[in-house]
């Protein structure tokens, strides 16, 4: 019978894709099996000389038989990709605990770190950022910040001279000025930037940074004054119950002026070498604008009130990354700069 | 400015302990700096004791065996080497178990056999001195057993203040004591001082500048023993003060400084000729001073001068000639008051910086002149002895300060502080200061500063006296009040820290270097800048303001490279100086590379560095202006000619780039270094985006060989071809650039990619041949371009 020569045929091509090994053979075989001079090919071209009985019972026979073999070297395809894709995965294997490829990550000054973080945090309070010139002339260094020639104030600022009326800024405070000049109130500034004093030691370097802010309003006081520092350095050391005080200070452009303390940082107020065992380390000064500054710039003082702080950014950044030597801000020693990346 | 607190307690007494006591001194704004005891603390127990009896120790010649009483039941035994050991003798003892200066313990020692039951005391073991001779002798009548802190006031304490210039009045033991009292609200007067005065002063004086001298007090003393000892209880206070010792009249003349805060001044009477006269320095005068330097007076300068010669510096420091000694027998006091701008003027012509000066310049009572006269005779008259004159005064009293009235109302109080005080304790605190209040009503004061207070001068200085009284950490905390603004930030503006993190991420590490530079970096990186001159430079490395970040760059490379820090990519931004105005200070940004691009890994090689690394870095830079940029070949002092370009953007030149010179790197001991800088302006704004519609058919590609002369510039190729603004052109790339085998001599290859595409449709074969080949055109005629 022709169905048994099918079955025969199912068989051998069982048994011929069992012994198969590789993708080629297994096409070779596909096309013995299936292909145009395939047995199957040639009994379902001879189908109609088959009687009109037998014709389709033979016909789903053949389908069928070809429908198992198509099935049968589709799975054993399926495996030998497998197999194949195994080996390149066993010869594609790499060590993953090698090192990516780098190329390494440069890093801000802690000067800069520093700056960043109290502007932001100021930005986000509406305040404007405004720059300076670091060469001054007297009377914005000086003058119209209440320090008159003669002032003994001068003598605190131990200033370098460009010539007699020319000065590279003691503070950044002289920006108060040149924005007021411009600038109607209300005001809210911060700016930031470097200030030189002649002085040259293990605890002072002839450049540092300030950072400074001014705020301009009928409303402002010295109790907001208080209120927006306790807030920055807390923000700042990241500490809500950072111990802040105040006492009287003098400034030549403040009154009443201030000077802030917060809890020494390294000892928690116990008294270490850092605080010359008080238990405090200083870090701002501020105060309420003195009326002199705000009429040398046609502003009433009657009317508005100015509230001023300074910080020293050297100062606080040491205290926040435990910096025990200033001057390593300005050596620019690799090993030091990168430990801020 | 030292103070001790026993002497200011003789003062005032305010019922708290020293370390209390200045606490509140800070918090009143008289910043303590420091509290350190006269001697230091030591454990222990350490007491009067008496020497019962002393023998020589049996088996050591030097040592003695002595018996003392220390107010215990059993004497003891204690073996002492001091040659001044004698019976009867008062003396230190540091009892067993006692620990002295430098951690010395004192423990039950055995000494040749026999046992020693603590130290009998010199000055250096308990650090009264550096110095001492033999063990202390105490008075005899020093009481057996008690504590010898006690006994000798040890726990009297130096208060090392911090004087803000304002507070000139507080530069004395008689203004912190005012401070003190007003603010335990105690009490204070001042004392009156007795003296009897006989006769006229035995020299006549007169003041030609009145308005630089308002007052001028002299009186002389005749007849005084300056040889006797300065009396132990002024030499111990002066010496805590931090004074020197010298003859027994400037020792007073020094007391009387600390204690009243008024300068004065003692000559030898036997020593001046003719009148003393108070005037302005005169045309080639000279003095001698007291610190042996002589100097050249200008005439702008106040002095005191008899007849003969000029005698002081007025208010800063007399002449050596007219100086007393232990020999002085017959004086003159001098007591002024001088304005503060001409003594200012005097210390500073000379950088001449004394106690009298300090206080004169930061003011003193004018009200003090004659009580510290008084004052400083009578101790004189005292300890040396000798008859007082009358005082003989030049005052003018229209050139004295003017004590003007202030008013003041709670209103303005409440505003400044956010707090309203009770009108009680404001008016309580007005007269605790001294104030004169001249005139009140429900709310409001005018009040009238004392002499001493010239820093008192409008509403708000009483608000700060109220406040600091009142405690700084009691005023109230508030928030601001402020209306809420949105910050106009132009989407233009190129944030700043985009520009210095686009860097960081790019590997570059930012440094701060110092602003002024040496002459000889100015003169190598940058020799055409002007060169603006500290007049009072640090060091001659630190005397110019730079003109270029990239001295600053150098020398990090340098110094890093001696710490064999090899590999490096530095950045600084900052001002640079052209000039001293404002325009001419701009802030440009730097950048240096050396060494390899990658650290040593496993996967990558060494490789070098070069100019194109750091030219991309740049560029990543400029591109984020959106403007059109390219690189001019040029010279510039620093650079390697050759490599080097100028910064050409939105057709102004804004920077440097290039590698190193040679040159400069020989003389700076450097390696091969990269660098770029550019002003920080020209690339703060950006071109806000305006979207283009791009087309959906293909793009068309083209790729072109030309072989050109090799000096062309292959950028001026790629801006020809962009400037052509063909129809349909997208972009064009350098893929290729070659110069070697089957190329001429003098003639390089580069390789081009054009790239079309319409919106309308593909382009056909031959809308491309057509375009390709005007640029062909182009490239012949412009730069003598083949085709390859």
């Amino acid at each position: 019978m022709v169905s048994d020569l099918i079955d025969a045929i199912l068989d051998r091509a069982k048994t011929s894709i069992e012994k198969i090994q590789n993708l080629q053979e297994l096409e070779a075989l596909r096309v013995s099996f299936l292909g145009k001079k395939s047995e199957l090919t040639f009994w379902l071209k001879n189908l109609e000389k088959l009687s009109k009985e037998h014709r389709p019972k033979m016909g789903k026979a053949i389908n069928q038989a070809k429908v198992n073999i198509q099935t049968l070297l589709a799975d054993k395809k399926n495996y030998l990709e497998l197999i194949v894709l195994e080996k390149r995965l066993l010869a594609e294997k790499i060590d993953v605990s090698l090192p990516g490829r780098h190329s390494e990550m440069g890093g801000l000054h802690p000067i800069t770190i520093t700056l960043n973080r109290i502007q932001s945090l100021f930005i986000k309070n509406g305040f404007e950022i405004v720059v300076g010139p670091e060469i001054e002339d007297d009377f914005h260094n000086f003058t119209a910040l209440n320090i008159p020639k003669h002032h003994p104030a001068r003598t605190m600022h131990d200033t370098f001279y460009i010539d007699k009326k020319t000065v590279l800024r003691t503070h950044t405070s002289p920006v108060q000025i040149r924005t007021l000049e411009k600038q109607n109130p209300p005001v809210r500034i911060i700016t930031s930037g470097r200030v030189y004093r002649f002085d040259s030691d293990i605890t002072h370097t002839p450049m540092f940074h300030q950072i400074e802010g001014l705020i301009v309003d009928k409303y402002a006081n010295f109790a907001q004054l208080k209120g927006l520092l306790i807030d920055l350095l807390r923000t700042y050391f990241e500490k809500e119950v950072l111990k802040v005080r105040f006492r009287p200070s003098y400034f030549p452009f403040t009154e009443p002026s201030a000077e802030a303390d917060i809890e020494c940082v390294m000892c928690a107020g116990k008294g270490c070498r850092v605080c010359k065992k008080t238990g405090w380390i200083e870090v701002l000064g501020c105060g309420v604008v003195h009326p002199n500054v705000l009429s040398s710039v046609n502003i009433d003082s009657e009317v508005y009130t100015g509230l001023a702080f300074g910080i020293g950014i050297e100062r606080l950044s040491m205290l926040r990354y435990s910096v025990n030597d200033l001057r390593l801000f300005f050596e620019n020693d690799n090993r030091f700069l990168r430990q801020f990346r | 400015m030292n103070i001790l607190s026993n002497w200011l307690r003789e003062w005032v007494n305010p019922n708290v302990t020293d370390r209390i006591l200045v606490e509140h001194l800070t918090m009143v704004g008289l910043e303590v700096d420091s509290i350190t005891p006269i001697v230091p603390a030591f454990k222990g127990v350490v007491v009067v004791g008496h020497v019962i009896s002393y023998d020589k120790h049996p088996y050591a010649d030097k040592l003695n065996l002595c018996q003392v009483d220390v107010g215990e039941e059993k004497h003891l035994q204690i073996i002492c080497g001091a040659k001044n050991i004698r019976s009867g003798l008062k003396v230190i003892v540091a009892m067993v178990g006692s620990q002295l200066l430098n951690s010395l313990e004192v423990k039950i020692v055995n000494l040749r056999g026999i046992k020693s039951f603590g130290i009998i005391c010199s000055e250096s073991e308990l650090g009264m001195s550096d110095l001492s001779q033999g063990i202390v002798e105490l008075e005899d009548n020093a009481p057996i057993g008690k504590d010898i802190r006690k006994h000798l006031n040890f726990d009297n304490y130096i208060i090392e203040l911090n004087i803000t210039p304002n507070r000139g009045d507080c530069f004395s033991v008689l203004g912190i004591a005012r401070e003190v009292s007003a603010n335990y609200n105690l009490a204070f007067n001042l004392p009156a001082f007795e003296v009897l005065a006989q006769g006229d002063c035995a020299i006549s004086t007169s003041v030609i500048n009145t308005k630089a001298c308002p007052k001028y007090l002299t009186r002389s003393i005749k007849n005084i023993d300056n040889t006797v000892k300065t009396p132990k209880w002024m030499a111990d206070k002066l010496v805590y003060s931090g004074q020197q010792l010298h003859t027994p009249v400037v020792d007073i003349i020094n007391f009387v400084l600390l204690e009243l805060g008024q300068p004065m001044h003692v000559f030898d009477l036997s020593k001046l000729k003719g009148n003393i006269e108070v005037r302005m320095a005169k045309y080639d005068e000279h003095i001698e001073l007291l610190n042996g330097t002589t100097v050249k007076l200008k005439e702008d300068i106040l002095v005191v001068a008899d007849s003969n010669l000029v005698l002081s510096i007025a208010g800063v420091m007399g002449n050596m000639s007219s100086s007393t000694q232990n020999s002085s027998t017959n004086i003159l006091l001098e007591s002024a008051f001088f304005e503060l701008v001409s003594i200012s003027e005097n210390a500073r012509s000379y950088g001449l910086h004394t106690d009298s000066s300090l206080r004169f310049e930061r003011g003193v009572d004018f009200n003090m002149t004659e009580l510290a006269m008084d004052r400083a005779t009578q101790l004189i008259v005292k300890i040396c002895g000798g008859q007082a004159s009358k005082i003989s005064a030049c005052i003018d009293k229209s050139a004295l300060p003017k004590l003007k009235p202030i008013t003041i109302n709670q209103e303005k109080i409440k505003k400044i502080l956010g707090l309203e005080l009770n009108t009680k304790w404001i008016e309580q605190k007005f007269i605790n200061l001294g104030f004169e209040i001249s005139q009140q009503t429900n709310n409001s004061w005018t009040i009238i500063p004392p002499s001493f207070r010239f820093d008192i001068r409008i509403p708000a200085d009483l608000i700060e006296e109220l406040a600091r009284l009142y405690g700084y950490d009691k005023l109230p905390v508030q928030k601001l009040s402020l209306e809420v603004n949105i910050n106009s930030i132009s989407e233009a503006d190129i944030n700043q820290y985009d520009i210095i993190q686009s860097l960081v991420n790019r590997g570059y590490q930012e440094i701060i270097t110092y602003s002024f530079i040496s002459e000889k970096y100015q003169n190598l990186i940058s020799p055409d800048a002007r060169k603006i001159r500290l007049s009072n430079p640090i060091s001659v490395d630190m005397s110019i303001m730079r003109s270029s970040l990239i001295p600053g760059l150098l020398q990090t490379v340098e110094s890093n490279q001696r710490r064999k820090h090899t590999d490096a990519r530095f950045f600084e931004i900052g001002l640079c100086f052209d000039g001293i105005k404002v325009d001419e200070q701009s802030n440009k940004l730097a950048a240096i590379v050396t060494g390899n691009r990658f650290s040593a890994q496993w996967a990558a090689n060494l490789q070098s560095l070069d100019f194109f690394d750091i030219k991309a870095d740049l560029e990543s830079l400029l591109v984020l202006t959106g403007s059109e940029f390219y690189f001019e070949s040029e010279q510039h002092a620093a650079l390697q000619k050759g490599q080097t370009a100028q910064i050409i953007l939105n057709g102004a030149q804004v920077g440097w780039i290039g590698a190193l010179s040679p040159m400069v790197q020989k003389q700076l001991s450097l390696p091969d270094c990269y660098l770029f800088e550019i002003d920080l302006a020209s690339i703060k704004l950006r071109n806000i985006v305006k979207y283009k519609a791009f087309s959906s058919y293909q793009q068309s590609r083209r790729d072109i060989a030309l072989v050109l002369d090799e000096i062309v510039p292959v950028a001026k190729l790629i801006q020809s071809v962009k400037a052509m603004q063909q129809q349909y052109f997208i972009d064009v790339i350098l893929f290729d650039v070659y110069i070697g085998n089957g190329i001429k001599l003098g003639k390089k290859s580069v390789a081009l990619s054009l790239t079309y595409q319409s919106l309308e449709g593909t382009l056909t074969e031959a809308q491309l041949n057509t375009k390709v080949d005007e640029v062909l055109v182009l490239m012949q005629t412009q730069y003598s371009a083949i085709l390859r």
